[in-house]
């Protein structure tokens, strides 16, 4: 079989399947909001995400061991700063996945924008640039596959509706 | 054995075995639920969907991104740029693979080894350090093949290993299911076994009390008919003693009579005339008392009360004590003029009949005996005074019982039916009879009786 032709029908496969619009990042933006905010869209720089009020957060995750501690911006703070008027963001990942949020987590609990993960900046070869990160261990209810959804790992794109 | 010694209500052993059975089955009862409770909660905390649950789709994802990175290096059309995010989502996905639960789940299926080589062999390739070029493409492109067929013999173990676990897991299930049923099958029956002991306690306490209240009923009769035989002896007794009196006397005056035969004379005869006459009189007060007592005890007897002057009442009672006792003195004093009482003539006669023929008795023959008559509240009194030797202190509370007489008058001619009688007739017209008494100084014994108003003209 030639190498070329599965390579083609590859690339054709991938492109088609696996490259869905890929929202084009502008140099060093690393999350772009749209949707119900003021203006038609955001977008941040990792030094503008740093330039928010950093938190910490130590907790127990589902896909990794021990207790890890977690830095970034509040996600409520980020949806302050957009002026967010929806009731939830459909988060994008750089992996595809997707997933809606609501934004009444973002009051109710301190959920965080994580930038980096015990004291190493997170990278798209791991869960960065972004991983949104729930206390998990502050609140028993967040121990549950519905909330685990929701910590989009590797976010590039939030959708507030 | 006498009614009143009858098991009415069971006693402290009885009681334990209508109440023991309780704690066991309460145990019956509450021990398998306790049981089942704990059975479900385990099987809550093993329904927690763990994260290695989703490792099926962390493998597809993983051969997804490699299959993704294998077509844009095999691409010609394909920037750096977009290679190199696929290398990274890539190198993300077997980083996934290597951490925590994920990389124990391998450990397990025996593919951990296998994938570190995979990844130390993708991370070697890397264009951000390498460059691009087609022979670094081309060498993403062939470790990116390589990876497929151990991605797949992965995919398909994580779903066999999955199903089987899903299987155990639902054979649990059905387990706890069971035991579940069983106990609750276990508690319905300590249930219905304590609501069983119950009925049957509150069964066996209605019957208790049922033989409790035949046993009273049954006492209460026996006490009745006591009475009423002890009321027939001692009636018997004192009728027998005070008839025989009386008789004797008839009985040896006609003797006398008889002995002197044609000698009696007219003085003689007047003389056993009036001790007869004296006899029968106490025969006939006797009798009358007799027949008052019966009637009482009855319910026969009615008291017809009009409103009336006692002062009347008073002084016919009087006069008859005088045709009795002409050498006696008796005294009447009013402390008010024109009282008058709710009372019956006939009754109130008797009553101080006896209490005047009782002061005159106890006390000496020179001594006087006063009939005082005063108010007092709604009440009038008609007190009779005597100043004999008083009554003892050991008769004075059963002074109003029927048939008593006080010590040391055995001999005498008491009835022991007079002032029982008196008191239970003047409580008959609403009054009363009470006593005061002092030892060597004399009693008083006063009928009380309902005050009455009458108007002036009545006078």
């Amino acid at each position: 079989m030639n190498r070329s032709r599965i390579a083609g029908a590859m690339t054709g496969f991938a492109v088609a399947l696996f490259c869905p619009e890929r929202p084009a990042l502008a140099e060093g933006v690393i999350l772009s909001i749209t949707g119900r905010i003021e203006g038609e869209s955001a977008r941040f720089t990792r030094a503008e995400l740093e330039a928010f009020e950093q938190h910490s957060l130590q907790t127990s995750t589902s896909v990794t061991d021990g207790v890890r501690e977690f830095e970034g911006f509040l996600m409520r703070d980020l949806m302050a700063a957009v002026g967010a008027t929806g009731d939830s963001v459909e988060a994008l990942a750089l992996n595809g996945y997707q997933i809606a949020i609501p934004i009444a987590d973002f009051e109710r609990f301190d959920v965080l924008g994580a930038l980096s993960m015990d004291g190493a900046r997170l990278s798209p070869r791991d869960k960065g640039p972004i991983w949104i990160v729930y206390p998990r261990d502050a609140h028993l209810e967040l121990d549950d596959i519905r909330y685990d959804m929701r910590w989009v790992w590797q976010l590039q794109a939030l959708d507030v509706r | 054995m006498s009614s009143a010694d009858m098991p009415i209500v069971p006693d402290r052993p009885a009681r334990l075995s209508l109440y023991g059975p309780f704690l066991p089955l309460l145990l019956v009862c509450l021990g398998p639920l306790a049981f089942a409770l704990a059975q479900t909660s385990a099987l809550e905390r093993d329904m927690r969907i763990a994260a290695t649950e989703n490792m099926l789709w962390v493998v597809t994802q993983t051969q997804m991104e490699s299959l993704s990175l294998t077509a844009a290096a095999a691409a010609s059309d394909q920037t750096e740029a977009a290679v190199d995010h696929r290398y990274d989502m890539t190198l993300a996905r077997l980083n996934l693979l290597q951490q925590g639960p994920q990389q124990r789940y391998m450990q397990k299926l025996g593919y951990a080894d296998e994938i570190a080589e995979m990844s130390s062999r993708m991370r070697a390739l890397d264009p951000q350090m390498h460059g691009h070029g087609p022979e670094q493409h081309a060498a993403l492109y062939r470790a990116g093949v390589d990876m497929q067929p151990l991605l797949n013999r992965i995919a398909n173990e994580v779903m066999t290993t999955e199903w089987i676990a899903a299987s155990e897991r639902l054979d649990d299930y059905r387990a706890v299911q069971r035991m579940v049923i069983v106990a609750v099958a276990f508690a319905l029956l300590g249930a219905l076994a304590m609501s069983w002991v119950l009925l049957r306690n509150q069964r066996e306490l209605h019957r208790a009390e049922l033989v409790a209240l035949r046993a009273e009923r049954l006492h209460a009769l026996l006490e009745k008919e006591r009475g009423t035989s002890a009321w027939y002896r001692d009636f018997a007794a004192m009728v027998s003693h005070q008839m025989r009196t009386p008789l004797t006397l008839i009985d040896s005056a006609m003797h006398r009579l008889a002995r002197k035969g044609k000698a009696v004379t007219a003085a003689d005869i007047a003389e056993r005339q009036a001790v007869v006459r004296d006899a029968v009189g106490r025969l006939t007060r006797l009798v009358d008392a007799a027949l008052l007592a019966g009637r009482l005890d009855n319910g026969q007897l009615v008291a017809d009360t009009v409103a009336q002057p006692v002062r009347s009442l008073a002084q016919q009672a009087i006069d008859e004590m005088r045709a009795r006792h002409p050498d006696r003195r008796i005294a009447l004093s009013e402390g008010e003029a024109g009282l008058a009482a709710d009372c019956d003539a006939l009754l109130v006669g008797h009553v101080l009949g006896n209490l005047l023929s009782n002061a005159l008795k106890y006390s000496a023959a020179d001594s006087p005996v006063e009939l005082r008559i005063f108010a007092q509240g709604n009440r009038v009194a008609l007190a009779v005074t005597d100043r004999g030797a008083g009554i003892a202190p050991e008769d004075q509370p059963r002074v109003f019982e029927r048939y008593y007489r006080g010590q040391g008058s055995e001999t005498g001619t008491g009835t022991g039916l007079g002032l029982a009688l008196a008191h239970d007739l003047a409580r008959l017209q609403g009054g009363d009879v009470t006593m005061e008494t002092w030892v060597g100084k004399g009693s008083v014994f006063t009928l009380w009786l309902p005050r009455a108003a009458l108007r002036e003209e009545n006078e």
